[in-house]
C-alpha cells in the first residue's frame, strides 16, 4: 500500500488547523471557568468618547468624495515615480525619458477625462 | 500543591522554572496592563512624559496607550475632574472591559485638590468608581506614576484566581456596572456612589 | 486717546438721547468707565466701534460683577417744631436735630466690556451695562452682533452671574451643563455640601467639615466602629 502524496500536506493541515485552534479553545475554557462575563447596557453601548450616542451611526457620504481621492492618488502615485525620475534626470538616455513621458501623459490623459465627465465640478 | 519559596527560587538559579496557572495568570496581566488613552489636565502632560523615552513607561508592559475603553486594562484619571466631565469619565469606566484599574493620578483626581472649595469639580474620582492606586502630588513626577504602576503590579500578582480574597472581575456576584451620575439642578445626581464609597470615617 | 468726558461728549453729540453716565475709579490708575443706558447701548457701542477717530475695534473682555444690596446710613439734619416753654411762656421754636437714617440701596448685577483699538493703538475704553435689579430684571442688550469676541464670553456672563444678554445670538450655559440653575459667581451663591471626607480638613473647608464629622462620630458611637 502506497501513502498518497498529498498525505503529508494533510496532516499539516490539521496541526496548522489544530496550532490555530487549541489558544482559543484554552482562552474559551479559561473564560467559562474564571471570569464571568459581565454586560450591561453601558458597556454594550456605542464608544462615544463617554458621551451618550446620539443618532445613528450609519451616515452615507457622497460618491464625489471617492472620485476626488482616486484622482489624489493618480497624482500621488505620479509623484513617487517623479522624483527618482527627476534625481537621475542626468543620467538617463533619450529613451527613458520618452518613457517617462508617456507614463505622466497617460495620468494627464486621465485626469482630462475625469475633467470632461464633469467629476471636477462641485455640485 | 504549594512549593516551597526558597526552593522555587533555588531551582530558577538552576534554570528549572516552576510556576502555578495563577502566577503564570498574574504575570500575564501584570506585564500588559494597557491604560486608556486620555487625560484631563496637567497631569496628562506628566504622564506624557512617563512614556517618552527618558522615564520609558514600556519597561513596565504599559506603553501601549488605546484610543478605545474596548482595547484598555487601565484607566489613568490624570487630572481635574470637573462636573461637567464626571459623567463622561464613569461611562468610559464602565464601558472598558473587565479586568479593569484604576488610578487616580494627582491631588484633584484623588480629592479635588486646590479646586476643592469651587462649585465646579469633584472632589475625588473615587466617589464613583473603584481607585485602585492613588497617587499624591501636584502634578505628580514620572517616578511616582511609575512607583503607582509598580503598585498596580504588586496587588495584580497578590490576586486569587477563586475563593474569598478573589478581585471583583472573578467574582460573579460582585458588581459589573457603576452608576452613572447625573447632571442635576444644583449638583451631580447622585453626589457619591454609596456603594463604591462608603463614606470613609476619619480617626484622629 | 480722548479722555472720558471727551468720548462722552462725542457719543452724546453723535447719538442723540443717548443715556451716558461717567463711573468714576478712584484708583490711581484712573480708569473712568461708562455707564450706558439700555436704550441706545448698541447705537453708542456701534459709534465707538464705527468712530475714526476712536475706532475701537477689538473687544478685549466681558466681565460680570454681582452688586448686593447695599444698606446705606447717613445722618441728616432736619428740622422741626418744637413746644418749649421758655420764660414761663409756651412758644413754638423750630430746631435742627441730627437723625440717622438708613436705606437699603437695591443691588444690581453689571457687565463691563473692555474696548481697545487695534487700528490706532489705544484703549483701554470700560463700558458697564447694569440690569434692574439681581433677581427678576436682569436683561442687558448683547453687544454680540458688534464684536464677535462677546458671544462666548456674554454666554460665560449669563451662566455664571444670570445676566441675560438680549439680542445674543445663541444664549446657552457655556461652563455649567444644561439644567443647571444656580449661577456660580453671584455673591449669593450656596454651593452644594460634598464634604463629607476631609482627612486634613483646615480653614474654610473644616467649617464645612465640622456638621459631617459630628455626625459621623454621632453614627460611629451608635454603630460601634461600623464602616471603618
Amino acid at each position: 500500500m502506497s501513502w498518497s502524496p498529498y498525505f503529508s500536506l494533510t496532516i499539516l493541515f490539521v496541526v496548522a488547523l489544530g496550532f490555530g485552534l487549541a489558544p482559543l479553545a484554552l482562552a474559551q475554557l479559561w473564560a467559562k471557568t474564571f471570569s464571568p462575563a459581565k454586560p450591561n447596557a453601558i458597556k454594550n453601548a456605542i464608544y462615544e468618547c463617554g458621551l451618550e450616542s446620539k443618532g445613528d451611526a450609519w451616515v452615507q457620504f457622497r460618491s464625489a468624495y471617492y472620485l476626488y481621492a482616486i484622482i489624489f492618488l493618480i497624482f500621488d502615485v505620479e509623484a513617487v515615480f517623479l522624483l527618482p525620475f527627476a534625481v537621475a534626470f542626468t543620467g538617463l538616455t533619450a529613451g527613458a525619458c520618452v518613457a517617462m513621458l508617456i507614463f505622466a501623459l497617460l495620468l494627464l490623459e486621465g485626469l482630462a477625462w475625469a475633467w470632461a465627465k464633469g467629476v471636477l465640478t462641485w455640485e | 500543591m504549594a512549593i516551597d519559596q526558597e526552593l522555587k527560587i533555588e531551582m530558577g538559579k538552576q534554570g528549572v522554572f516552576v510556576t502555578t496557572i495563577q502566577e503564570l495568570y498574574n504575570w500575564g496581566r501584570r506585564s500588559s496592563v494597557w491604560p486608556m488613552q486620555f487625560g484631563l489636565a496637567c497631569c496628562a502632560i506628566e504622564m506624557i512624559a512617563t512614556t517618552m523615552a527618558r522615564y520609558d513607561l514600556a519597561r513596565f508592559g504599559a506603553e501601549v496607550f488605546r484610543p478605545s475603553p474596548r482595547q484598555a486594562d487601565l484607566m489613568i484619571v490624570a487630572g481635574t475632574v470637573t462636573k461637567k466631565m464626571a459623567p463622561q469619565v464613569v461611562r468610559l469606566y464602565n464601558q472598558m472591559a473587565e479586568p479593569k484599574y484604576v488610578i487616580a493620578m494627582g491631588a484633584c483626581a484623588i480629592s479635588g485638590g486646590p479646586f476643592k472649595q469651587g462649585y465646579n469639580v469633584l472632589k475625588g474620582i473615587d466617589r464613583y468608581m473603584p481607585v485602585d492606586v492613588h497617587i499624591p502630588g501636584c502634578p505628580p513626577r514620572p517616578e511616582a506614576l511609575i512607583q503607582a504602576f509598580m503598585t498596580l503590579q504588586k496587588k495584580i500578582d497578590s490576586h486569587h484566581l477563586t475563593g474569598e480574597g478573589r478581585p471583583r472581575y472573578l467574582d460573579p456576584d460582585a458588581p459589573g456596572e457603576f452608576k452613572v451620575p447625573e447632571p442635576g439642578e444644583h449638583d451631580l445626581e447622585p453626589a457619591s456612589n454609596q456603594g463604591v464609597w462608603p463614606v470613609p470615617v476619619v480617626i484622629r | 486717546m480722548k479722555t472720558v468726558e471727551e468720548i462722552k461728549a462725542a457719543i452724546e453729540a453723535a447719538v442723540p438721547g443717548a443715556k451716558v453716565e461717567i463711573v468714576p475709579n478712584p484708583g490711581p490708575s484712573g480708569e473712568h468707565s461708562l455707564l450706558l443706558g439700555h436704550e441706545q447701548a448698541v447705537e453708542v457701542a456701534r459709534f465707538l466701534r464705527d468712530d475714526p477717530e476712536l475706532a475701537l475695534d477689538y473687544l478685549s473682555n466681558v466681565t460680570g460683577v454681582d452688586w448686593l444690596d447695599k444698606e446705606v446710613t447717613e445722618k441728616v439734619k432736619v428740622k422741626r417744631q418744637v413746644t418749649k416753654t421758655v420764660d414761663g411762656v409756651e412758644q413754638t421754636v423750630e430746631e435742627t436735630v441730627d437723625e440717622t437714617r438708613k436705606h437699603v440701596e437695591p443691588g444690581y448685577l453689571e457687565a463691563v466690556y473692555h474696548l481697545f483699538s487695534m487700528a490706532r493703538k489705544h484703549g483701554p475704553v470700560v463700558l458697564r451695562l447694569r440690569t434692574g435689579n439681581r433677581t427678576d430684571q436682569v436683561e442687558v442688550p448683547s453687544l454680540t452682533m458688534l464684536w464677535r469676541a462677546a458671544e462666548f464670553q456674554e454666554r460665560e456672563v449669563f451662566d455664571l452671574y444670570g445676566i441675560v444678554f438680549k439680542g445674543h445670538p445663541d444664549l446657552r450655559r457655556i461652563l455649567m451643563w444644561e439644567g443647571f440653575k444656580d449661577h456660580p459667581m453671584r455673591k449669593d451663591y450656596v454651593e452644594p455640601d460634598d464634604y463629607e471626607y476631609e482627612p486634613t480638613a483646615h480653614d474654610q473647608v473644616l467649617k464645612r467639615a465640622q456638621a459631617h464629622q459630628a455626625q459621623a462620630a454621632a453614627m460611629g458611637q451608635e454603630g460601634a466602629g461600623a464602616g471603618q
